[in-house]
């Protein structure tokens, strides 16, 4: 089963095409990286998906529902939505903030209690938002996107700009989650935060999907087949897979002159520069 | 449309918060009690200047909250997220709205005290109030929308005051500029108009024309608010 089905999206402003044939499946349970540079058209795609914006052409279904039906009342309880620009009620405590997220999907006090703790934020919950770090403010707008449970969360760069250690601590609760049952659909220009959470990843660029599969699979395919061969004399030798190579690495074992070896893989950075030409931003 | 009064109710709580927090905001509930104190009188011409006071306040308090209860939540991203949760658009206005009009009505009728305005008819004057504090909070929710920021929101509301405050009173070259006829249909000349005949003893009758005129404009407005909200939300 699906969480998200999209297929042949299009989407163009003015005459700029934003998404050209964009199709992919997430089944249920994954969390997937949508991966590309600022304005690839992520947050567009995330936008249709939530029914913020409507695809010139093409299909999307979230749910098994059509995604123009995200902005009905039953579907909105059943995803959250965290964007680097998620506004907060500044004058309010962190507590108060939750209280206003809690009602309007009515839950019971409780909640606020165990979002918290899933934020690690029990003992800040009185501190009003404007005196909160960067750090502090992403784990409330996450508290936020989740006090619902939702099975479907929708994340757009929810870590930028924070601290490794923030970055982790986010990153720690996006795996519980997922392993209650929530879908994550990640967007994000960090190919090590792709790395870490994905199961599998799209490489948009320019609107359209450069690759998709999972991150080794991506490394697997695009490997170049040679390894390197370090050397206890410092000398650094990169060997295609041959015949001859294995000759010269069986002479250098046999003199004990190897320090390292290792294949020459690419990273998920290096992939994107080698499929798209750019370097992320 | 989705309407629900739990969450009516938690976009009010979480409004009168931010609005009580907000002091740059909440102080100019104090401008319609100062001007009922400043204007106080009992001369014959009470009616008159009790309806500029109304008709300022309405501007300068309702309007201006409004605007600003829009645009900050604009400026800071948060309508955007409260629009991803189970709240309607009917939700979200009817929640602001609601805070600014029992603001709004409370403080009108304190002014009312304190000026020492005595209605002939009180049922009518708090119709026409009612009615007009409906229509300044739908000029508020525009000019929200049409600001990016709580400063250009706070700004936006000037024309208003000026052209709906000094209307009224440009009425007096009427004679010499035929044209400016076209500011008796002003709500604010409807209220005054509504408030004088009243004082000087019109029969209900006489005073349904300017009442239908400012429930004309509170329809027109609040519909034209409505719009504006979907689609400024929108993106295109």
């Amino acid at each position: 089963m699906n969480a998200i089905s999209v297929q042949n999206i299009q989407k163009t402003f003015g005459g700029n095409m934003a998404l050209k044939n964009v199709s992919f499946e997430i089944p249920k349970g994954e969390i997937f990286g949508f991966l590309g540079p600022s304005g690839s058209g992520k947050t567009t795609l995330l936008k249709i998906l939530t029914a913020q914006l409507e695809a010139t052409d093409g299909h999307a279904a979230v749910m098994e529902m059509p995604s123009k039906m995200m902005q009905k009342t039953a579907q909105k309880r059943r995803f959250g939505i965290l964007t680097d620009n998620s506004g907060l009620y500044e004058r309010l405590s962190i507590e108060e903030n939750l209280d206003v997220f809690r009602r309007l999907y009515d839950l019971p006090k409780s909640s606020i209690d165990h979002v918290l703790d899933f934020v690690n934020l029990h003992a800040d919950r009185k501190k009003r938002v404007r005196v909160l770090s960067k750090g502090m403010r992403q784990r409330v707008t996450l508290a936020c996107a989740i006090i619902h449970e939702p099975e479907l969360l929708f994340l757009d760069e929810p870590t930028s700009a924070l601290d490794p250690v923030n970055t982790a601590h986010i990153h720690k609760g996006l795996r519980y989650l997922n392993e209650r049952g929530t879908t994550i659909f990640l967007t994000t220009h960090d190919m090590t935060e792709a790395e870490t959470l994905c199961e599998r990843v799209a490489i948009l660029h320019k609107g359209e999907i450069r690759a998709i599969g999972a991150p080794d699979e991506l490394k697997k395919t695009h490997r170049d087949g040679t390894l390197t061969v370090e050397l206890t004399s410092g000398e650094k030798e990169r060997l295609a897979m041959s015949e001859e190579s294995a000759a010269a690495i069986a002479g250098w074992m046999t003199r004990g002159q190897i320090d390292r070896m290792y294949t020459n893989e690419l990273s998920l950075g290096d992939i994107f520069i080698k499929l798209t030409g750019s370097e992320l931003v | 449309m989705n309407v629900s009064l739990k969450r009516i109710q938690a976009i009010f709580i979480k409004d009168y918060k931010e609005f009580s927090r907000n002091y740059a905001v909440s102080i100019m509930i104090l401008f319609p009690i100062a001007f009922a104190l400043l204007y106080r009188t009992e001369a014959g011409d009470q009616a008159a200047i009790y309806a500029f006071i109304m008709n300022f306040s309405l501007a300068m308090l309702t309007s201006f909250v409004q605007a600003c209860l829009i645009a900050e939540e604009k400026e800071r991203n948060t309508l955007r997220s409260l629009m991803m949760t189970p709240a309607s658009m009917l939700d979200v206005l009817i929640g602001k709205s609601a805070l600014v009009f029992l603001i709004s009505a409370a403080v009108l009728a304190f002014s009312t005290y304190l000026f020492g305005y005595e209605s002939s008819n009180v049922m009518l004057l708090a119709a026409a109030l009612g009615i007009s504090i409906l229509l300044y909070t739908a000029i508020g929710t525009i000019c929200g929308l049409y600001s990016k920021t709580l400063l250009e929101a706070s700004l936006s509301v000037f024309p208003v005051l000026i052209i709906f405050t000094a209307g009224p009173f440009a009425l007096v070259f009427e004679d010499q500029y035929p044209f400016l006829e076209v500011l008796r249909y002003l709500p604010s000349s409807q209220l005054s108009e509504l408030l004088v005949e009243m004082e000087a003893g019109a029969a209900a009758g006489e005073l349904t024309k300017p009442l239908v005129v400012i429930s004309l404009w509170a329809v027109v407005l609040t519909v034209v608010s409505f719009v504006l909200y979907k689609r400024r939300l929108m993106d295109q």
